[in-house]
């Protein structure tokens, strides 16, 4: 038994006083409305998952009047639902929250006008990429391959929604930098910290979809040159398609880090820790596209071998955030009486949903993260390329890691925004373990019908030939099918509750039933760099280290490109949907 | 006795973390490496590597096969007695509709699409490539057992997407 002092826990953060109460309140209205058109798309986008679910069950449902009324096909149901969940769920919900959390932990004024204008800009864009869609006129899917052509309305959508993500960077990135210089010396906040580092890394990440789109697509869709080189429209788009996926997960991130321990009574492990996790992300995460193109040819294997060295080291933070906070948890349980090797998990708040959705959701990233390196490695990747496995694999990443982690803070965060109650902490919960225990399922039983040799994105329950009826993958197309109906269940669960708060009356100040649910630290960064360690003065430049991320960017992606261009083939558009 | 965790013993386990996901992810890399040396995969040939009439640096005009074996589509056995298979995918299928192969020969494969992406994987096998018009996929593969293989496409490419499925026939020679 040592006899070292137990160190005094390190209060939880306050938010700094915004006494400006209009201000305030329009802050959270147009992150209200930026979280509920978030949700809105996820509402619509999640009733379509089911029918697919049940397509890889081998049931086919797209001949029943009902939905041949509502969807021209499968695929244009697929490009809906990849298009609503995947980019305009994500999209909306982490610009607000992204928006809000940081203007709150450094208890500083945005121009709101600006605010309202860029949420109004963004939902332009959604609603005019969304005419085209629910026309036919652009199933596409959610990558947009070409050449097959789409009608220019749906890219100037979608490059006006994705281009006005780029103003909320500006904005935050903006109010941080006024931030330091009315604060010289001081460590950045925390959630401000990782707040800022995540939009630093979008900013390099969309370049490449936004050029794409801007400067190849849209011409090309509108026939003002005659064709378009496919490869490096697909090297463009992954440039930005993968770390896209660490910007859906970095938010999810920060819920796990700093919100988490505080639902669980737990601490923060060490803040030096995170600040180096989201650097190791803001660095690492764009140079690595072409992990997704390994079943391309004319790209160098060199350069598909080293983009895959570098998505191994990402693998690192990920490991880092599973070490922290588990320990976080652990110091909860702890707390609370927790015994023995495992027996502590026992002691954790498992019925409270704030709680259990991001702690799901981190169980399921653990998976997906597994199975993630199965795919970035060249050797294994041909066996599982664009089969089921894909979506298995996804669906416990963005479906379940994001997707759970964002239902879990909407439980606190609407009641925070707006003053309302959620109604029901039992209907919520049981939501939450119905969306983990389905996704489970329909993992195991996309990745084993993948592993088999069925494709993604095909309507296999209706094909000609004997081919799947022939395969041995009668148990995981039941899974598949069961799964999709515990997920239809758990989805009207969550939406009824959502839907019910949101329409209910407002009955507390959210600021004082409700609060940002910052967490107690065990080891803090400090308050002044002058006294921090080595570490927190390593990380706190974030627009330095955001240079040497575009550096990298350019360093791994620019003779690739360059290569590209300088051998492009030209071919004209079709449209075979 | 319930002493909470603290700083001190955190960090020395942090470090120990740390270590071990870097040792992991480099073993990930090597392990990776070893098996590109081992060759126990058909990589593709990166940015042209290989010689065909009217493909060049892997490009071609798919509006121009006339001027390559992709308009002969199916398997050729050249001068030196190696082999080679011309495929086309073009919606809904691919051309030719069954390949044949002989059993035991390594065989260089290359494909190209007429329109849009496809997908070209051979059900069971790690062979898994996309269909690129304008770009040509080569890789070599030797077939080990005799029977017929699907051919899959799994890249969507429009609203047959889900019936463009083919074969390959892998045959004993005659002698
Ligand atoms: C009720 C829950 C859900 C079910 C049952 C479901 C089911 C499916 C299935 C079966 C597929 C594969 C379709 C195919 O490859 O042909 C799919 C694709 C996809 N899902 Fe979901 N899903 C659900 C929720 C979500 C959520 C929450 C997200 C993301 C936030 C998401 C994102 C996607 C994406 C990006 C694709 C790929 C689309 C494409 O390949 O173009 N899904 N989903
Ligand atoms: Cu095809
Ligand atoms: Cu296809």
């Amino acid at each position: 038994m040592t006899t070292s002092p137990i160190l005094s826990p390190h209060a939880a953060r306050e938010t700094p006083v915004i006494s400006d109460a209009a201000y305030l309140a329009s802050l959270k209205k147009v992150t209200q409305y930026y979280i509920v058109t978030a949700f809105l798309a996820l509402f619509i986008g999640v009733l379509i998952g089911p029918l697919q679910a049940l397509n890889y069950g081998g049931i086919n449902v797209y001949d029943m009047p009902i939905i041949k009324g509502l969807l021209k096909s499968y695929y244009q149901g697929l490009s809906l639902h990849g298009v609503l969940n995947a980019l305009v769920f994500t999209q909306f919900f982490i610009s607000g929250f992204l928006l809000y959390l940081p203007a709150r932990d450094l208890g500083m004024r945005i121009n709101m006008k600006f605010a309202w204008f860029t949420y109004i800009l963004m939902t332009v864009g959604l609603l005019t990429a969304a005419v085209p869609l629910l026309m036919n006129d652009a199933t596409l899917l959610y990558t947009f391959y070409p050449p097959m052509e789409g009608s220019p309305v749906f890219y100037i959508g979608a490059a006006v929604m994705v281009g006005s993500s780029l103003l909320v960077v500006g904005q935050v990135v903006q109010m941080w930098m006024r931030w330091k210089r009315a604060n010289p010396g001081r460590v950045t906040p925390l959630v401000a910290f990782m707040s800022v580092a995540t939009w630093m890394m979008w900013a390099v990440a969309s370049l490449g979809l936004v050029i794409e789109v801007v400067f190849l697509l849209i011409p090309w869709s509108l026939g003002w040159v005659a064709g378009v080189d496919p490869l490096i429209s697909k090297t463009l788009f992954w440039w930005t398609g993968h770390a896209i996926v660490y910007f859906w997960v970095l938010p999810a991130y920060i819920a796990w880090y700093a919100f988490l321990p505080n639902h669980a009574g737990g601490r923060i492990v060490s803040e030096p820790l995170v600040r180096l996790t989201f650097v190791m992300f803001l660095l690492n995460s764009t140079p690595v596209g072409l992990h997704h193109q390994y079943a391309d040819p004319n790209i160098s294997a060199t350069w598909k071998t080293m983009h895959m060295f570098l998505t191994f080291l990402i693998a690192i933070p990920s490991l880092l955030t599973a070490f922290s906070v588990a320990a976080s948890l652990e110091d909860a349980a702890r707390a609370r009486g927790g015994r023995g090797l495992f027996g502590w998990m026992l002691k954790l708040p498992w019925g409270k949903p704030t709680f259990s959705a991001p702690v799901l959701a981190m169980v399921s990233f653990i998976l997906g993260g597994a199975g993630g390196i199965v795919n970035a490695s060249s050797t294994f990747a041909p066996v599982i390329h664009n089969t089921a496995w894909i979506p298995g694999h996804f669906h416990i990443t963005v479906g379940t890691a994001t997707t759970l982690t964002f239902m879990g803070i909407s439980l606190w965060l609407i009641p925070h925004l707006t003053g309302k109650r959620m109604p029901s902490v039992r209907l919520a919960s049981a939501a939450v373990w119905t969306w983990f225990i389905g996704m489970m399922v329909f993992a195991l039983g996309m990745h084993w019908e993948g592993l088999v040799g069925v494709p993604r994105r095909a309507l296999i329950s209706a094909t000609a030939q004997s081919v799947y009826r022939d395969m041995p993958i009668q148990i995981p197309q039941m899974l598949t099918a069961i799964s999709g109906v515990i997920l239809l269940v758990s989805a009207v669960m969550y939406f009824y509750v959502l839907f019910r708060m949101l329409l209910s009356k407002r009955v507390d100040d959210g600021e004082v039933s409700s609060p940002i649910p910052y967490s107690e630290v065990i080891s803090p960064a400090g308050q002044n760099l002058a006294g921090a360690s080595a570490l927190v003065r390593f990380t706190e430049p974030l627009l330095a280290l955001w240079g040497v991320a575009l550096l990298l960017v350019l360093l791994m992606y620019g003779p690739v490109i360059a290569r590209l261009f300088a051998n492009a083939e030209l071919v004209p558009g079709w449209r075979l949907y | 006795m319930n002493q909470r965790l603290d700083h001190h013993t955190l960090e020395k386990y942090e470090n120990i973390w740390f270590g071990i996901a870097t040792v992991m992810a480099l073993f990930l890399f090597v392990t990776v490496l070893a098996s590109f040396f081992s060759g126990t995969y058909p990589s593709l040939t990166g940015e042209g590597g290989h010689h065909i009439t009217g493909v060049k640096n892997g490009r071609l005009n798919p509006k121009n096969f006339a001027a390559t074996p992709f308009a002969t589509p199916g398997l050729r056995q050249n001068a030196d007695g190696t082999y080679e298979a011309f495929v086309v995918a073009k919606a809904f299928q691919f051309e030719p509709a069954v390949l044949k192969v002989p059993v035991g020969k390594p065989i260089t494969i290359h494909v190209t699409s007429a329109d849009v992406l496809h997908g070209y994987f051979i059900e069971g096998t790690n062979i898994n490539t996309t269909a690129i018009p304008g770009q040509v996929s080569s890789f070599t593969t030797t077939f080990r057992r005799p029977g017929t293989l699907n051919v899959i496409c799994n890249e969507y490419c429009g609203t047959g997407h889900h019936n463009m499925i083919n074969g390959v026939k892998v045959e004993v020679q005659e002698p």
